[in-house]
């Protein structure tokens, strides 16, 4: 009987785990900072509550990915050359012009002389020279290959030698904080960086909290928030701490949003975040280098890829799965100054349905079509634990059946997804800011001839898009981004190749408080974290 | 009034759950393909009549992915179960038959199994064979039969000594005839009752692991999976995506641990005639 009670009791626990261990942390941390925030004025700070992976695992140093890789934003603590408008053109910071030459191998960039790290040191062209130096040494999240070196002309003056010519360098620059030399020790760095931006970081308990205060040697508009203070938490502690009134931003997500929080309005913001599946162009059988499986015979027919990118009904998508928060995505830049507007289609499933059957898919008596024998089968990824792209997905499967194409939906770990995506569509996330990422998704590599995440080739796109690096001026650059997706005979789009379907474009949405005007913020790239402070320095409160 | 024979009333339950976890298994079967209908007009509806355990917010029905769970989980146990409680009576067998260094060498690696945190050892198995569902039931089966083979070993040493086993011997009976006729028969009771004793312990690590993401992929019906998403709507009001599931396991944990300790008292000569 002891042992039946014990395993009684044990199971009794295991339960009680399994429902009780949603927030200590996060509630942990509120009430820390509510204890360290008594002494400051509360109507120039803020509380902001974020996810737990947005805090910078490496610290607040450029060169080990702050503001800069998968999640881009701007790095308030440190300054950078160039900033991206709330259009996506590109505005400056230290520069006070900018100038490539004619072959687009040299970068000439004059700064501010004005500026001052926060440890009273002024900030030269040395420091830039240094800080671009050391992120194409050290950097683990960026590609800095296109750049040799960097070096100061003079104190006002820093010229970058280019390997080639790459005419979006202005976006890179927007993501580079620029770091002092006399104060830099990339181990110690991470945890105490000295910036010249808006802020200053004043104490960082990891895992918990970032407090950030204002720089008052700041060169531009003085931050109109004193304090502002990042806690990190899962979603649920999020939406609880704001229930309990401790926090005046929080993330969240569709999932919560039918909830009300009195006190708080729920906030959308647009987003280039979006999700999208690979179609993989080239047929089943290949393997590449490591031996891994490479293509699929059913996406390979270029009328398929067309029947599914005009089969899906996005809005349908956005409504089901996200609550009505979303827009419909059509490329991976929606919005952006790069976004050639011939990616957008209309949903139409008698057309996608006249597509198949063009393309020899006749409807079976089961729903299912079929063509020479063959079932019309597809095997839909999505990363596990991630329940937006598997709700997309299993939306996804069910529109896709009723077109008559029989889909299963499988859920995989990052360490296989990769590999797998090279022939079974995955549920991708991207959105950047960016056209780097078209060339990305679209350029085939060197060395294997077809694109990296998903096979794909097409000279023409391939040479657009190395026209538009090449190109000497940004403007110019954009009409040859665009050309790269439809260019009035070939491209990515649905009169194209369409090697990807682009699905729904996330909203990120946020419990505010109200009496906080948020400013108004650019279209937010991928990642749902610190791209809301992007100008927390102009946030008041009414 | 006629008192109910003990006897008759253990095996009437005994018959009861077993066709009741009987049931569930063959329910889950059939079920498995309704768990993974996803429906988004019927998202998170509250229990109902159509759907006895509400739905989640793709609109799958609980009710059958509650019982697909389940039904997965009590075949991993069974097969987790059968392999550990094998592994345990050979080894026990083993050890105690030949004693000197080959009982020291299984002691030692009970020792070893035994001294590191079980859950860590099932996932680091479940790791090591790819995850998924081998995953699971290798790193199941391969981390339970310690206490069990324990069990049986000192019933050995003590079964070795005895007068009816010591005469066998002086009369020239072989040593496998000796494992055979006089020593299995005697170590049944002990081994089908520490099989069924295995189960809920099997069960109850399937949900762990699969709960900790370590097994099965997020949208397979499995009881730990189904645990781990319903976390995430808990703060939202959607209490009938952990509240039922959760209760069907610790029930059907019971029943097996019920079972166990019947059985014990119907085979075990001590109680037998009680």
């Amino acid at each position: 009987m002891r042992k039946f009670l014990s395993l009684l009791l044990g199971a009794a626990l295991l339960l009680g785990a399994f429902s009780g261990c949603g927030s200590p942390r996060g509630e942990a941390s509120s009430v820390e900072s509510e204890s360290s925030l008594q002494d400051v004025d509360q109507s120039a700070s803020v509380v902001i509550a974020m996810g737990p992976t947005s805090e910078p695992e490496a610290g607040f140093d450029p060169a080990y990915g702050w503001g800069a890789g998968e999640h881009v934003h701007e790095p308030l603590i440190q300054s950078t050359l160039t900033v991206t408008n709330t259009d996506l053109t590109i505005g400056y910071d230290l520069a006070t012009g900018i100038s490539s030459s004619e072959d687009g191998l040299t970068w000439t960039v004059t700064i501010r002389e004005d500026v001052r790290f926060t440890d009273g040191e002024p900030l030269t062209a040395e420091d830039v020279a240094f800080t671009y130096n050391t992120v194409k040494a050290t950097s683990s999240v960026n590609d800095f290959t296109m750049l040799d070196h960097a070096e100061a002309a003079d104190s006002a003056t820093v010229v970058f030698h280019m390997t080639r010519p790459f005419s979006i360098w202005p976006y890179t620059m927007a993501i580079v904080g620029i770091v002092p030399e006399h104060a830099y020790d990339s181990a110690t760095y991470g945890g105490e960086p000295i910036g010249s931006g808006r802020y200053m970081l004043k104490q960082w308990d990891r895992g918990q909290q970032v407090i950030l205060e204002a720089n008052p040697d700041y060169y531009g508009e003085a931050p109109a928030m004193d304090r502002v203070t990042i806690l990190f938490m899962e979603e649920d502690a999020a939406f609880l701490a704001a229930q309990a009134g401790q926090v005046d931003v929080a993330y969240t997500s569709a999932t919560y949003s039918g909830q009300l929080l009195p006190g708080y309005t729920l906030e959308a913001y647009d987003s280039v975040d979006n999700r999208g599946i690979n179609l993989p162009t080239a047929a089943a059988g290949g393997t590449n280098e490591n031996g891994v499986a490479v293509g699929n015979d059913f996406t390979s027919d270029v009328l398929v890829r067309r029947a599914i990118n005009l089969g899906v009904d996005r809005q349908e998508m956005i409504d089901n799965v996200l609550n009505g928060y979303g827009s419909p995505a059509y490329s991976v830049c929606d919005q952006m100054p790069w976004y050639n507007l011939a990616s957008q289609v209309e949903y139409d499933p008698e057309g996608a349905a006249a597509l198949l059957e063009e393309a020899g898919w006749r409807l079976g008596e089961d729903g299912v079509r079929e063509k020479d024998g063959v079932k019309a089968e597809l095997t839909l990824l999505y990363s596990n634990g991630d329940s937006v792209r598997q709700a997309l997905a299993a939306e996804l499967v069910n529109q896709l059946g009723e077109l008559g194409i029989s889909c299963t939906m499988e859920g995989v770990g990052w360490d296989t997804a990769y590999d797998r995506a090279l022939s079974t569509p995955l549920m991708w996330g991207w959105g950047a800011h960016t056209p780097m990422e078209l060339y990305n998704i679209y350029h085939t590599q060197e060395d294997t001839g077809t694109a990296l995440y998903s096979p794909y080739a097409n000279s023409t796109v391939d040479q657009l898009m190395e026209e538009a690096l090449a190109c000497s001026d940004l403007e110019e650059s954009y009409a040859l981004w665009q050309q790269a997706q439809w260019n009035g005979s070939t491209g990515v789009t649905q009169e194209g190749d369409i090697p990807w379907v682009w699905l729904v474009n996330i909203d990120h949405l946020y419990w505010v408080r109200e009496g906080l005007q948020v400013a108004r913020q650019k279209i937010h790239p991928h990642g749902h974290g610190w791209s809301l402070v992007n100008n927390v320095d102009q946030w008041s409160w009414s | 009034m006629k008192r109910v024979n003990r006897r008759f009333s253990t095996l009437l339950f005994l018959g009861i759950a077993a066709a009741l976890l009987g049931a569930v298994t063959l329910a889950g079967i059939c079920l498995k393909d309704a768990a993974l209908v996803t429906d988004f007009s019927r998202k998170d509806l509250p229990p109902c009549q159509g759907f006895l355990f509400g739905t989640d917010w793709m609109g799958r029905d609980m009710f059958a992915r509650t019982l697909a769970g389940l039904s997965l989980s009590i075949r991993v146990g069974l097969l987790t179960a059968g392999i550990s409680a094998c592994v345990a009576l050979v080894l026990g067998v083993l050890s105690a038959a030949f004693g000197g260094w080959v009982d020291a060498l299984i002691s030692w690696w009970i020792d070893l199994v035994m001294g590191t945190p079980h859950i860590l050892l099932v996932i680091l198995l479940s790791i090591a064979c790819g995850k998924g569902f081998t995953g699971v039931v290798v790193g199941v089966a391969l981390s339970h039969w310690t206490s069990l083979a324990r069990v049986i070993r000192g019933e050995v040493l003590q079964l070795k000594t005895a007068p009816y086993l010591l005469a066998a011997e002086k009369l020239g009976v072989s040593r496998w005839n000796r494992v055979k006729l006089h020593l299995l028969p005697h170590l049944l009771p002990q081994f089908l009752t520490g099989l069924i004793l295995l189960f809920p312990h099997a069960i109850l690590h399937e949900a762990s692991v699969t709960f900790l993401g370590f097994g099965l992929s997020s949208e397979q019906p499995a009881v730990g999976v189904i645990l781990s998403e319903s976390m995430r709507y808990l703060t939202t009001g959607k209490w009938w995506l952990a509240l039922f599931p959760g209760a069907a396991l610790v029930l059907v944990v019971v029943l097996f641990a019920l079972l166990g300790e019947r059985v014990r008292l119907l085979l075990d000569p001590g109680s037998v005639h009680e």
